[in-house]
């Protein structure tokens, strides 16, 4: 131990690292693997998705709903998998954008960076208006008021949009606890509902065998391309990289995690729904409530209501979750000066993205509330929504999977099978991206689609001419938490660094 | 400790694992600051899928650090911190002599115990008179003369351990200095000297340990050690 000795007794003196990281202002190393976690899950929603994938996937895929769904979540592995070569090595809080950035440049990055937003962005209007439409159908159900559900259900959306805005100002622990409580309640109430309906006719497990013959590849590939808008989210935790304690510990553990818990819900939550609505002789395509149908048929009207709740719970966690990630995104930009400088304002007190969470909470509730007024039900905005979130997530997934072995080559530490896995999902994505879109122009949300479109060029055509104007862009963008003097020995001393508790800045050396 | 690991997943097939992670380790501090993952693994002529896996789970621990550009890595502060918990300073000069110094006038082990917060750790051990269980003292607090030193004086700023007794607490403190007898072994123990800096702040321990009999008439020699502490104080503050 020579070597290691002498450098520990008289470091040598390393020059070129910054005082402070630059995204400082935001409560760096302050969360744990369990808020990291939280994050994640709850972009996913496991718990509002464990219903209604399945349901889709089944009406699509019919008795191959399974390997439909376990093919997803393989795809769903390999992508989270080669994300993670990004998370290992790189903290930073623009997630993907920032990845795609540091392994394809601009160009690129633009393309994902706008991809992520229409994303993260869509995905909390989604998840807004589900929460207000079943915090509605709570009311109304307790305590009847003449009001009527679009009404009742728009209030309740600008309701949850303030909520979510404060939640995200006071402070990351703060938003992540609040997702973690309720995402755990909402797996918990599902896993038990699961365990009761296939230990209820345990003979129904055989009906799970999939039947070779009536397999249909058209089929099978719409529907495991519908089972993967499920797990989309899955990489919310990386905009936590400065925020989380052990970031490249803890962020790449939170993904993979994420992805494999919110497959094993959803094949779970496929076969219970298979075998219950086999046993119970109900129609699973005609049932508007799946869980609510099931719970009631199974003599436990108590766990439908619960299960509402839950849902409506899960909604709103991920409305949060999924603003917490889009904020960090825009912190990123503005630190960047891709967008205006303003964006990267930190507060000072909750050290929170406080000023890109103003600007995008109003425009996250507005939307939602203006398009449901305009098409007059909540439901059919939602698969509106859906649509431009699943296809801008999966748009910046590809970019990320390309630029996974470009960035692994740049640094030296490029493999065959990370390349090899890499490309496999990127194509597999490419694929599920294709097949998505063209299914869904053909049918009668095809606005959702070209308003995709329209969105990602006008996005893309904003940055360009924004960065014609500012030519020194090009070598700024993709920042990331640099190490700083106080992380590394003999780095500079008397460097500011802050610690663990959050309490503060302290002077080490 | 051993549970600990185990709870952690470290399992007998390990040990090589962990002597590649320090060969990694050491070779980066060889190396210095900027080398790449690819010149580690050429160095150590390790399979570059090994070297990679090594490197990066270094950096989760934090015992390396990614520089600029995510190319190259240098020793994480943690690396420090690791080493000042296993081998604190070496005391100075000045220290060392006086220390030998008490120990041509006393018969028995002469150590010097350094505080920082609630740890203790040896500073000077006697090299004639080994210490019986370094590790049992610096872990188990209550039961060497060093230790019950500082859990008295921590006590005393209201630091409740619940480690040491009151009635132990009030005669420690009563007494001015702690006692130790048949803990480690029934026919030895041992007392321990407060060293405080100027502001009365408890910095160190001169501990004198020896037979039972004497450690209850120390009599001459804990002038002796009161002598040497006093002259401890002002090098060890």
């Amino acid at each position: 131990m020579d070597a290691l000795a002498r450098a520990i007794a008289r470091p040598e003196r390393i020059e070129g690292l910054a005082e402070r990281s630059p995204l400082s202002g935001l409560a760096r190393r302050s969360v744990g693997f369990a808020d990291v976690l939280a994050q994640s899950v709850s972009a996913v929603a496991p718990a509002g998705a464990a219903f209604t994938t399945p349901l889709l996937v089944s009406a699509v895929a019919g008795a191959t709903n399974l390997p439909a769904l376990a093919a997803a979540l393989v795809i769903a592995l390999l992508t989270a998998s080669t994300i993670n070569e990004f998370t290992r090595r790189m903290a930073a809080t623009g997630s993907l954008y920032t990845f795609v950035a540091r392994g394809l440049g601009t160009g690129p990055a633009f393309v994902a960076g706008v991809g992520l937003l229409i994303g993260y962005g869509f995905i909390a209007m989604f998840a807004l208006a589900g929460a207000g439409y079943y915090l509605a159908l709570l009311i109304t159900r307790i305590a009847p008021i003449g009001l009527d559900a679009v009404a009742l259900g728009t209030g309740a959306m600008a309701a949850l949009g303030l909520v979510c805005l404060l939640v995200l100002a006071r402070g990351i622990r703060l938003s992540t606890r609040v997702t973690l409580f309720v995402e755990v309640t909402s797996v918990a109430l599902i896993v038990v509902l699961i365990v009761a309906v296939i230990a209820s006719s345990p003979e129904g497990l055989v009906m799970l065998v999939p039947d070779s013959r009536a397999f249909d590849v058209e089929g099978f590939a719409v529907a495991a391309t519908l089972a993967i808008t499920a797990f989309v989210g899955f990489e919310s935790s990386a905009a936590l990289g400065v925020e989380a304690k052990r970031p490249f510990a803890s962020i790449p553990r939170a993904i993979s995690w994420t992805v494999l818990l919110s497959g094993l819900l959803y094949l779970g939550s496929a076969a219970a729904q298979t075998i219950g609505f086999e046993v119970t002789g109900l129609d699973a395509a005609s049932s508007t409530s799946p869980a609510n149908d099931l719970a009631a048929a199974f003599g436990v009207p108590w766990a439908g209501f619960l299960l509402d709740v839950s849902i409506a719970a899960s909604l709103f966690a991920c409305a949060v979750a999924s603003s917490t990630a889009l904020v960090r995104v825009l912190f990123s930009m503005g630190r960047e000066g891709l967008l205006p400088q303003v964006f990267g304002t930190a507060h000072s007190r909750f050290r929170t993205p406080f000023v890109a969470s103003a600007i995008a909470l109003p425009v996250v509730t507005t939307v939602p509330v203006v398009l449901v007024l305009v098409i007059g039900d909540i439901w059919a905005a939602m698969t509106v929504l859906i649509i431009f979130a699943a296809a801008g997530y999966i748009l910046a997934y590809v970019l990320a999977c390309i630029a996974a072995p470009v960035f692994l080559h740049r640094i030296g530490e490029s493999s065959a099978w990370a390349t090899a896995k890499a490309a496999i999902a990127a194509s597999a994505l490419t694929g599920v991206v294709a097949v998505y879109l063209i299914e869904e122009t053909r049918g009668d949300r095809a606005i959702g689609v070209w308003g995709f479109i329209a969105l990602l060029a006008a996005g893309i055509a904003v940055y360009w001419l924004r960065m014609l104007r500012r030519p020194w862009l090009r070598h700024a963008i993709g920042v990331y938490d640099h190490a700083v003097a106080g992380d590394v020995l003999g780095g500079i001393p008397d460097a500011e660094w802050v610690d663990d508790s959050g309490a503060g800045g302290r002077r080490g050396g | 400790m051993a549970d600990e690991l185990a709870a952690h997943g470290v399992h007998a097939r390990q040990p090589k694992a962990i002597h590649s992670a320090f060969t990694v380790l050491e070779e980066v501090a060889r190396c210095g600051a900027g080398v790449t993952a690819r010149e580690v693994s050429a160095n150590l002529g390790m399979p570059r899928a090994t070297a990679y896996r090594l490197l990066n789970l270094l950096v989760q621990e934090e015992y390396l650090v990614r520089l600029g550009d995510l190319s190259g890595f240098a020793l994480g502060r943690k690396v420090a911190e690791l080493a000042h918990l296993v081998t604190p300073a070496r005391p100075p000069q000045a220290v060392r002599s006086i220390v030998a110094g008490v120990r041509t006038h006393v018969r028995g082990g002469v150590h010097l115990a350094g505080y920082s917060g609630t740890t203790l750790r040896i500073l000077d051990e006697d090299p004639d008179y080994r210490l019986a269980d370094a590790a049992r003292l610096t872990r188990d607090l209550g039961v060497s003369a060093i230790g019950r030193l500082l859990l008295a004086d921590l006590d005393r700023q209201g630091v409740r351990s619940g480690l040491l007794s009151s009635g132990l607490v009030a005669e420690t403190l009563h007494r001015g200095f702690a006692v130790q007898t048949g803990a480690f072994d029934p026919a030895r123990g041992c007392l321990a000297l407060p060293i405080r800096d100027l502001e009365g702040r408890l910095v160190a321990a001169l501990s004198l340990s020896t037979t039972t009999d004497r450690i209850e008439r120390p009599g001459r020699l804990l002038g002796v050690l009161r002598e040497g502490a006093s002259r401890l104080g002002p090098l060890l503050s």
